[in-house]
């Protein structure tokens, strides 16, 4: 078989692996709710532990940065993709409206007071964006997501007023934006402003009311050039202590990325520089260290033959150090097996080094930075194949040791109106921990109608010292199906598996998160002539619903529906 | 073999799950196949909705009305879209006369051609109620109406329609459909009549 189709093959291959089923996710940010492939627990849109199996340490995705997060958005110490103010890049009109199944309607009627079940909460989402006139567009959008928010009355006792855009819920965040953009052949440019609610998780394991307003983001995309500047006014509050903060902040970034003519190169440099600049007033409950981080970067490709790359992203700064690095090699002697080994490293100070040095609480200042640093290996094989013209398969091994990781040293539980909170220090864990994971995967398709995925993993770590946050899940197994039909109407379900999780630092007690069967599926009629999308997903049809995160809500059976038009 | 992979590869890619979710309208051939609203039509509708099961115990019988449109989507499937209201009286004693529900739905006809001229239909439903009263206290019985509530469901329906003049019919339909409610789901069967305008 010829590398061309080992390529195909292998992105295919990929795609079955590390992606997650295609149902739709209830907001952009939160796929973390469907997929498969690993331990993915959420407590909130704003908070959640997203772990892919064999990713290889014991932090989730999301606490580590990298370059390709410039755009997320940083929730206290966790880069997240919601709440995204990444524009929609496609002209068209938009709406998304759902509910957490349950509300009684007339079952009211046939039930006590006492016997009522927890309020269900709805989600909503409209926007727009026009097309280009003279190069110029504009753009709206507001979106909420009210669920995991049954302990509303934890945060009504910390925000007196209302604390979002829409409805009495007090979600977890509510965001609404508008703004002009301008793009032709050489600038793609666009500033946005508005306001934004939202509640940040932080390692005390407190809920910490934040009101942005206003935010505004400017971007402007150049030749090889992105850059980035936000300005945030941000309001703190706890009016049970009556505190209230401010945090004026700007930050962003800036990056050379490789051009079309460098990426066909043997040798591929970026570089970029992110950045952050506060000015703190009142009772602001995080701080960082100087007020300012300054992070300059630097990441390479190397290949010099067409089996063999190399990739380094380098970061340093006055405090920290950040390197990821990997080899992969395509074994030529098995190119007919399709044989691929590849190691990756990642070592530094921190997993993320633009991210607050401090929380402050009650009169304890918790140290978010560790002394030492953590140190990543991983080695892999993968093996894959496609047997027929509608079946391939694969199987990945790997094994991992990590030394010097970062953990959270408990001081002391305490109580925190209902939840439990936690004293301490962000630290490490001296010694090595180690891992071995296996992964197999099997592809079924028919033309464009119909594409299937079956994939089961393992994962067993272990180490002389076990303060891991949370022990992910040991095995998982996932089918996913994908139909199209008359190109036009698609089905999209993920049955899956995960086994027990644990988190183990933030509770007095370590929360078992309970192995479950989960199901979700999306219905989609699309008009292709029109530009229209109709869909329904049903989210959390199985399993039980449970809290996943400590002080988190629960993940509840829902319904989300999106109209979409695009112009 | 070559040319296969690429163009599953790519089809996937592009069709079943694109990070640009208008995608599909880069397919050139679901353009030139897509037959949607080739034709379409309004209807009005009426006739009675029965609450099924423990509901019966909740609330009465009643009547219901309602708007349409019918739409090509296949040849064969049609979508449809409604909209309907009722007013149901609460069956134990509750302190407001009724409750107000607005009804919507989302969903297909598939005109099976061996079952002609019954017509089978399935889709989403999504159910708006407030209570017929101001000030009612929420930890009474009924009280969680007081406040708006929302829920969805789904519905499944048998249409017949018997009667064919140029642009206009009528016929008889039978619904039956699921409220995802708590602590119990609530199921209903509403049987009634359909007038219906061809607009093109």
């Amino acid at each position: 078989m010829n590398s061309f189709v080992n390529k195909i093959i292998s992105a295919l291959a990929i795609a079955s692996t590390s992606v997650f089923a295609s149902v739709d996710p209830e907001m952009d940010g939160m796929d973390v709710v469907s997929r498969d492939d690993g331990t993915f627990l959420v407590g909130s849109p704003t908070f959640y532990f997203d772990r892919p199996n064999g990713a290889g340490g014991i932090h989730s995705e999301s606490e580590l940065w990298t370059p390709r997060k410039l755009h997320y958005r940083l929730l206290f110490n966790r880069m997240s993709v919601l709440p995204s103010w990444n524009p929609i890049e496609t002209p068209s009109i938009w709406m998304k409206t759902g509910n957490e199944l349950g509300d009684m309607i007339y079952q009211d009627f046939l039930t006590d007071a006492a016997d009522r079940p927890d309020n269900r909460t709805p989600i909503l989402e409209g926007g727009f964006r026009t097309p280009l006139f003279h190069g110029f567009w504009a753009t709206a959008r507001m979106f909420q997501d009210d669920h995991y928010c049954n302990f509303r009355g934890y945060r009504v006792a910390k925000t007196k007023e209302s604390f979002s855009l829409f409805g009495e819920n007090w979600p977890l965040f509510s965001s609404g934006y508008g703004g002009l953009g301008y793009t032709n052949d050489f600038i793609n440019a666009s500033v946005l402003a508005g306001m934004e609610y939202i509640w940040l998780f932080t390692e005390t394991s407190r809920w910490i009311p934040v009101l942005y307003k206003p935010r505004v983001e400017a971007r402007a995309d150049f030749w090889n050039f992105s850059t980035t500047l936000v300005y945030e006014n941000a309001e703190y509050r706890d009016d049970s202590k009556k505190e209230q903060g401010e945090r004026h902040e700007v930050n962003g970034s800036i990056v050379y990325s490789c051009g079309e003519k460098c990426r066909q190169g043997m040798l591929q440099l970026s570089a970029g520089l992110a950045f952050r600049f506060l000015d703190d007033d009142g009772t602001v409950y995080t701080g960082l260290k100087n007020d300012r981080v300054l992070w300059p970067f630097l990441e390479m490709r190397f290949k010099p033959m067409s089996q063999l790359k190399f990739d380094v992203m380098f970061g340093v700064n006055d405090r920290d150090w950040l390197v990821q690095d990997s080899i992969e090699y395509q074994v030529p002697a098995l190119e007919k097996m399709n044989i691929t080994v590849g190691a990756k490293n990642i070592s530094g100070t921190r997993l993320n080094p633009i991210a607050d040095t401090y929380e402050f609480f009650d009169g304890d200042t918790v140290s978010l930075t560790a002394d030492g640093r953590m140190n990543l290996l991983q080695g892999y094989v993968r093996f894959e194949d496609t047997l027929s013209t509608f079946l391939s398969f694969g199987l990945q091994g790997s094994f991992w040791a990590e030394h010097g990781a970062e953990t959270f040293d408990v001081e002391k539980f305490v109580d925190d109106d209902g939840f439990t909170a936690r004293h301490g220090d962000v630290g490490r864990i001296n010694s090595w921990i180690k891992g071995v994971t296996g992964e197999f995967w099997l592809n079924l398709w028919y033309k464009e109608m119909f594409k299937f995925t079956a994939l089961t993993g393992f994962e067993r770590i272990d180490g002389k010292q076990k303060r891991f946050e949370v022990n992910p899940a040991e095995f998982f197994v996932a089918f996913n199906a994908d139909w199209l039909i008359k190109r036009s109407f698609r089905i999209s379900h993920s049955i899956r598996y995960r086994s027990d999780a644990e988190w183990n630092l933030r509770s007095r007690d370590p929360l078992v998160v309970k192995g479950d069967w989960f199901w979700d599926v999306t219905f989609e009629q699309r008009f292709p002539k029109y530009g229209i999308s109709l869909a329904g997903t049903l989210i959390q049809v199985l399993g039980d619903e449970v809290i996943e995160t400590p002080n988190g809500g629960y993940s509840r059976f829902r319904f989300v529906c999106t109209a979409k038009k695009a112009f | 073999m070559k040319k296969l992979i690429t163009i599953l590869a790519i089809s996937l890619a592009s069709l079943l799950h694109a990070e640009d979710s208008f995608a599909f309208m880069n397919d050139s051939l679901a353009v030139k196949e897509d037959v949607s609203f080739s034709h379409f039509a309004v209807f009005l509708e009426g006739g009675e909705i029965y609450p099924m099961g423990d509901l019966q115990d909740a609330v009465k019988n009643t009547l219901y009305g309602g708007v349409g449109v019918r739409y090509t989507y296949w040849d064969n499937v049609d979508g449809i879209v409604m909209f309907q209201y009722a007013y149901f009286k609460p069956r134990p004693k509750i302190g407001y006369d009724g409750v107000h529900q607005f009804m919507g739905r989302v969903g297909a006809d598939w005109k099976w051609s061996v079952i002609q001229p019954v017509v089978l239909g399935a889709g989403f439903t999504c159910s708006w109620t407030r209570a017929d009263a101001e000030n009612f206290d929420w930890m009474d019985r009924g009280g969680s109406l007081a406040d708006n509530e929302t829920e969805f469901g789904w519905y499944a329906r048998i249409s017949l329609p018997v009667f064919k003049f140029k642009e206009y019919s009528a016929g008889f339909h039978l619904m039956w459909e699921r409220l995802w409610t708590l602590p119990k789901r609530s199921d209903m069967l509403s049987a009634g009549v359909t007038f219906e305008r061809s607009l093109w």
